[in-house]
């Protein structure tokens, strides 16, 4: 599929926590979500987060979107300390939040109306650009609710695009998509992404799409949440879904789940039952591998 | 051999009465000849039962002197300028309720302070009825006019209140966070994402605050008013025009039937993301 427009790379785009704790409640009812958070996100790289279910990966996002407030640390902006929302870090959330009264036009025109610092025909023209580039030509005079999960997605990232935002905060964009749709949606993303420069933080609790998409894997911990690993992806890009078959794919894949195994162990043993999941199929792996090994 | 001839019957009278009801479908639309069928049933039960002395039905006139009665009000002025007034009274009473209900609780969902302040006397004086209101409404109005009217404004006025507050404050807060990451101000997270995301909201209260807007025109005129609909079925009761009663009845179920439809027709119009799929 060929695009008349394509995606301009825009200045700046480097984030970096340091030392990042975010505490919710008082007192005795205070529980402590990530704690002491500390790593960066490159200027024009794609960098996955990953992490065992209720780990805080949402409320990472908050805190760098802005929507929380660390308790303490910073999240610092080429080199400006983030202090609430803003256009430049744009959120694409995990079930869609395309506004349900605007059509498709009326939800990408949203940034720059509000910003209020271009023309309304210039913001039309762009707008129109973009949704050409995800696809959604035919769709631009529609609600939300006539448009296909995917298709959502699609208009969500435009409404994000056309802000030209120094970093895409995607948080489980794809959750909640049937396989065959996320998977396209995945290849899409690629596609899109690959060579633009643009920086992008993506969340997931899906390995095959966290390595498919990452340069640099951040593996997170159990709550109260830190980065326990970095994993460098050095698959060659272009990618695509057939190097989900490749040996150093199965490398990689290995050494992660290792880790986030680990984390499920010790979350279930401080009494999290969604890690339990997470630990009795990593031991249905290892045994099946065991077997074929043999 | 037994059980297959046995089994082939039903299957058989099954064809005949899918024949039957596609001619029927044909020729005549099912739902509405039952629907007849159901109705005058209905009136030939009402109608016989003075005749044939079928207890409590006989209380009633039959639907024959309904008509009767139906005929002589139609062509009467006092009915024609009760139509209008209950009317009246219903438009006013229930404009007046959404421009108070609506814009308190948007400032009541948004605003924090406005909550604490309005919050407590609203839930003091909520739970009363609507009807309870009718005597001190006409010491404390001037005119009988006014209760009237005040108390239609009651009827519709606390359903919206507490359809708006609930809309406004239920709003996915995605769609607050997404608004604001893309540079929002105050004004345009009210106008463009709170008002619309609590419309759906509004559009229940008022339908559902149309339907007791009627009840309490009634109540209010038979108790209060010396004119309107709701009167004149207190009048025509008084001198024992029963079948005028009955006229003055059905008037009001027609009068409800259509403020509501309007109200939800308004409410599609105001929300065309809804309807649509």
């Amino acid at each position: 599929m060929e695009h008349k427009a394509s995606i301009q790379p825009v200045e700046g785009g480097e984030v970096k926590l340091r030392n990042v704790t975010k505490q919710f409640g008082e007192d005795v009812a205070q529980t402590t979500v990530i704690q002491d958070c500390t790593f960066e996100v490159e200027r024009g790289k794609f960098t996955v987060v990953i992490g065992p279910s209720g780990c805080g990966k949402t409320t990472l996002i908050n805190v760098i979107a802005g929507y929380e407030t660390p308790t303490s640390g910073e999240v610092v902006l080429d080199g400006a300390t983030v202090s609430g929302p803003g256009p430049d870090r744009l959120v694409v959330f995990q079930e869609t939040a395309l506004f349900p009264w605007m059509t498709t036009l009326n939800n990408v025109m949203y940034g720059p109306v509000v910003q209020r610092d271009s023309q309304a025909a210039d913001i039309e023209k762009k707008a129109h650009e973009l949704i050409e580039l995800v696809g959604l030509s035919e769709f631009s005079h529609k609600y939300p609710i006539q448009l296909s999960g995917g298709m959502q997605r699609r208009a969500e990232l435009a409404r994000a695009l056309i802000n030209n935002p120094r970093v895409l905060l995607m948080d489980e964009p794809f959750r909640g998509l049937d396989a065959m749709t996320r998977q396209l949606m995945q290849e899409y993303l690629l596609r899109l992404f690959e060579g633009s420069g643009r920086t992008i933080l993506f969340v997931t609790s899906e390995i095959d799409e966290a390595i498919l998409l990452a340069d640099k894997l951040l593996v997170l911990s159990r709550a109260p949440t830190h980065v326990k690993a970095t994993i460098t992806v050095d698959l060659p890009r272009p990618r695509n879904l057939e190097m989900l078959t490749s040996r150093r794919y199965a490398e990689l894949k290995s050494e992660a789940l290792s880790i986030l195994y680990q984390e499920a162990v010790s979350a279930f043993a401080a009494g999290s039952n969604a890690a339990a999941d997470l630990v009795e199929a990593f031991e249905q792996r290892q045994s099946v591998q065991g077997k074929t090994d043999k | 051999m037994k059980q297959s001839s046995h089994g082939g019957s039903p299957a058989r009278e099954l064809t005949t009465w899918f024949q039957l009801r596609r001619w029927l479908k044909a020729r005549w639309n099912l739902n509405l000849l039952l629907g007849v069928i159901s109705l005058t049933t209905l009136a030939a039960v009402w109608e016989l039962g003075k005749p044939l002395g079928i207890p409590l039905i006989s209380n009633v006139p039959p639907p024959s002197e309904v008509i009767v009665a139906a005929q002589d009000l139609l062509t009467s002025e006092q009915y024609w300028q009760g139509w209008y007034l209950s009317l009246q009274r219903i438009t006013i009473g229930f404009i007046i309720a959404q421009i108070i209900g609506i814009p308190l609780g948007l400032a009541m969902a948004i605003n924090r302070m406005t909550f604490d302040t309005t919050f407590p006397v609203i839930e003091i004086l909520r739970p009363i009825p609507p009807v309870a209101w009718i005597p001190i409404s006409i010491v404390f109005w001037p005119t009988r006019e006014m209760s009237v009217i005040f108390i239609v404004f009651l009827g519709a006025f606390w359903i919206v209140l507490l359809n708006t507050i609930g809309g406004a404050s239920h709003i996915d807060p995605s769609y607050k966070r997404a608004a604001l990451s893309l540079g929002s101000r105050p004004n345009d997270l009210f106008w463009k994402i709170i008002l619309p995301a609590t419309i759906p909201s509004i559009v229940t209260g008022m339908a559902v605050g149309m339907g007791i807007s009627w009840e309490m025109v009634v109540a209010s005129e038979m108790i209060a008013g010396d004119t309107g609909l709701g009167y004149l079925l207190w009048l025509s009761f008084q001198i024992n025009a029963i079948g005028h009663v009955i006229v003055c009845m059905i008037s009001i179920g027609i009068a409800g039937y259509c403020s509501s439809a309007i109200i939800r027709a308004a409410g599609e119009w105001a929300t065309p993301w809804r309807r649509l799929f």
